[in-house]
């Protein structure tokens, strides 16, 4: 669990931090999204004390940050950032060991643990084990930062903006991956970005900044309901907004019983969101769909009335 | 096995053939000198004596590069520790200093550093030693700066951010990643002071540099091109070694 008390940073002539109070749970992504230069990594790295806090108070576990070793606070937190950082001298394996080795591991289990991580991000080790930085695609070099971000284990993870600079489709395979991972993982994450989509994506909390002040915070679902003003609306997507909630409910969030009078043709599954039904009455013309389980059989129905929130009574 | 070890040998000798063929020419010419004779002869038709002999040419040798061996190992020690230092958070307000005095000292000519050294040091080895020293300091500090400057600053804040300590992120990231640079310096460094050590014979420390200093003393060409050509030899062996070793 990571806490923010009233925490402020002050550079020598700008407040880039101002009295912001938070609270991860553990096992949460917690995303960080706001303009550029209003404070998100600055917020990420006085956890780690790359930067040092200048007033309030961080804990981690109950703990204030400031009472730990520095050095042993980091090898206890992962740490990716959008240019990854990689040791360009160093191979790929090197690069992920590095934790492991800073923490004195034994030379046998840094190697099982490499494989391990390699394996985990899809990185074939026989392929990929003694390359260097400089001979990786720009996903490929994420994925290695992030390896090497988890190799210690550590139960809390920052990540600044780590897919930022990658082409929107390599964007989306990672960011679905790291849905997967951290399905499995239950790692206590900080996520910066300034792309709305792959925080409503992946967020557990998401926490709108605004010129190092938190501005709002809340489930995704919540910030999409009620944005508290009209920048944190545009911030969510204007008018699309709508859409984005669609694309965060199931439908069996809005799905009825099925009724023997008309079951229609047109069918969505059950675990699809009510973004991808809408898609379906919209492609073949319905305004009613089955719902489907995994085996194709009709569990529900659900009307384009239904499916927009109107006559929840009906 | 008697082939395999030939294979060996000679892929050796390719790798290092530059620096082998010019150091081989250094030693052949410092023992056979005098063979060449008839060459100088046409040179210096008048002189009594057209081969240099006040002192062998091994020994001038030895003298040439023990002198620039020893101020190049300090100047390697000091510029490079300088450069550090003054990367270092503490040591930062003294960058822009040290950066333009290794920028200006180059400008300074090292027959000026001697014409100060000797009335503070006295004549002999030890003021061409510090002339040499201060001289060769200067590109080895700019590069080693450039070097670790150059570093990306995202590598250095993962290293932090990763839990290395700054010890370890100098040895194990900064120096390794600065190393080409810094040995281009050292590169620069010594081969300068191999033709600049020559002037060491002007204040009484013999080395390749006697021949040509006596021979424009004496009005005799075939010395001075017997000690250029040795010190043009030793320059391209050493430069030819840097070469090998670079990246
Ligand atoms: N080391 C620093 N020294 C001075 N100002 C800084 C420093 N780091 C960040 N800032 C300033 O703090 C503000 C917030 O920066 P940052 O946290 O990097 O923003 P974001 O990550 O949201 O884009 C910016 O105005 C930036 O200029
Ligand atoms: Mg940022």
């Amino acid at each position: 669990m990571i806490e923010l008390f009233e925490v402020t940073k002050r550079f020598a002539n700008e407040t880039a931090v101002d009295g912001i109070s938070l609270r991860v749970e553990t096992g949460e992504l917690c995303a960080l999204v706001g303009t550029s230069g209003c404070g998100k990594s600055t917020t990420l790295r006085m956890i780690n004390r790359l930067i040092e806090h200048t007033a309030g108070e961080i804990h981690l576990d109950g703990h204030p940050v400031r009472t730990f070793n520095e050095q042993e606070l980091r090898r206890r937190i992962g740490y990716a950032i959008q240019s990854t950082g990689l040791f360009p001298h160093w191979s790929v394996a090197r690069n992920i060991g590095l934790v492991p080795r800073l923490l004195k591991w034994p030379k046998a289990r840094v190697a099982e643990r490499v494989e391990e991580l390699m394996d985990l991000l899809g990185l074939p080790m026989a392929q990929f084990a003694d390359k260097y930085p400089h001979q990786l695609s720009g996903g490929q070099a994420q994925r290695v930062g992030v390896a090497r971000a988890l190799a210690a284990d550590p139960d809390i993870l920052l990540m600044d903006e780590p897919f930022g600079a990658l082409d929107p489709i390599t964007r989306e395979t990672l960011q679905v991956e790291l849905r997967a991972l951290q399905a499995r993982l239950h790692k206590t994450i900080v996520f910066v970005t300034h792309d709305m989509d792959e925080a409503l994506l992946l967020a557990d909390r998401l926490v709108v900044m605004r010129a190092g002040r938190i501005i709002q915070q809340g489930t995704p679902l919540e910030l999409l309901r009620s944005p508290v003003d009209d920048f944190v609306a545009s911030m969510l997507g204007g008018e699309n907004r709508g859409l984005k909630e669609a694309a965060l409910t199931p439908v069996s969030e809005r799905m009825l019983p099925l009724s023997p009078r008309l079951i229609s043709r047109s069918r969505v599954g059950r675990d699809a969101t009510l973004h991808q039904a809408l898609a379906v009455m919209f492609r073949e013309h319905a305004d009613r769909l089955t719902v489907v389980d995994d085996d194709e059989m009709p569990v529900g129905e659900l009307s384009l009335r239904r499916l927009v929130g109107a006559g929840r009574e009906e | 096995m008697r082939g395999w070890k030939r294979g060996v040998m000679i892929a050796v000798m390719r790798e290092w053939r530059a620096p082998l063929v010019w150091g081989g020419l250094l030693i052949a010419f410092c023992l056979a000198m005098g063979e060449l004779e008839p060459f100088y002869r046409l040179i210096e038709p008048d002189s009594r004596r057209v081969i240099y002999d006040r002192a062998d040419f091994l020994t001038l040798l030895w003298r040439h590069l023990t002198v620039v061996g020893i101020a190049s190992f300090f100047a390697i020690m000091i510029g490079v520790t300088a450069a550090v230092l003054v990367t270092r958070p503490a040591g930062r307000d003294f960058l822009p200093l040290v950066a333009q005095l290794a920028s200006m000292g180059q400008t300074f000519p090292p027959v000026a550093v001697l014409a100060l050294a000797v009335p503070v040091l006295g004549f002999g080895g030890v003021p061409i030693v510090v002339a040499l020293l201060l001289y060769g300091l200067l590109p080895i500090v700019r590069n080693t700066l450039a070097g670790l400057e150059g570093i990306d600053a995202s590598v250095l804040e993962s290293a932090r951010g990763m839990g290395m300590g700054r010890m370890q992120i100098l040895a194990q990231v900064e120096l390794p990643l600065a190393f080409p640079v810094i040995l281009a310096g050292i590169r620069t460094s010594v081969t300068v002071n191999i033709a600049t050590a020559a002037l060491g014979a002007t204040v009484g420390a013999s080395n390749l540099g006697d021949p040509i200093i006596s021979g424009i003393v004496n009005a005799n060409t075939a010395y001075v091109v017997q000690g250029a050509l040795l010190i043009g030899l030793l320059a391209l062996t050493v430069d030819s070694l840097f070469a090998r070793l670079q990246p």
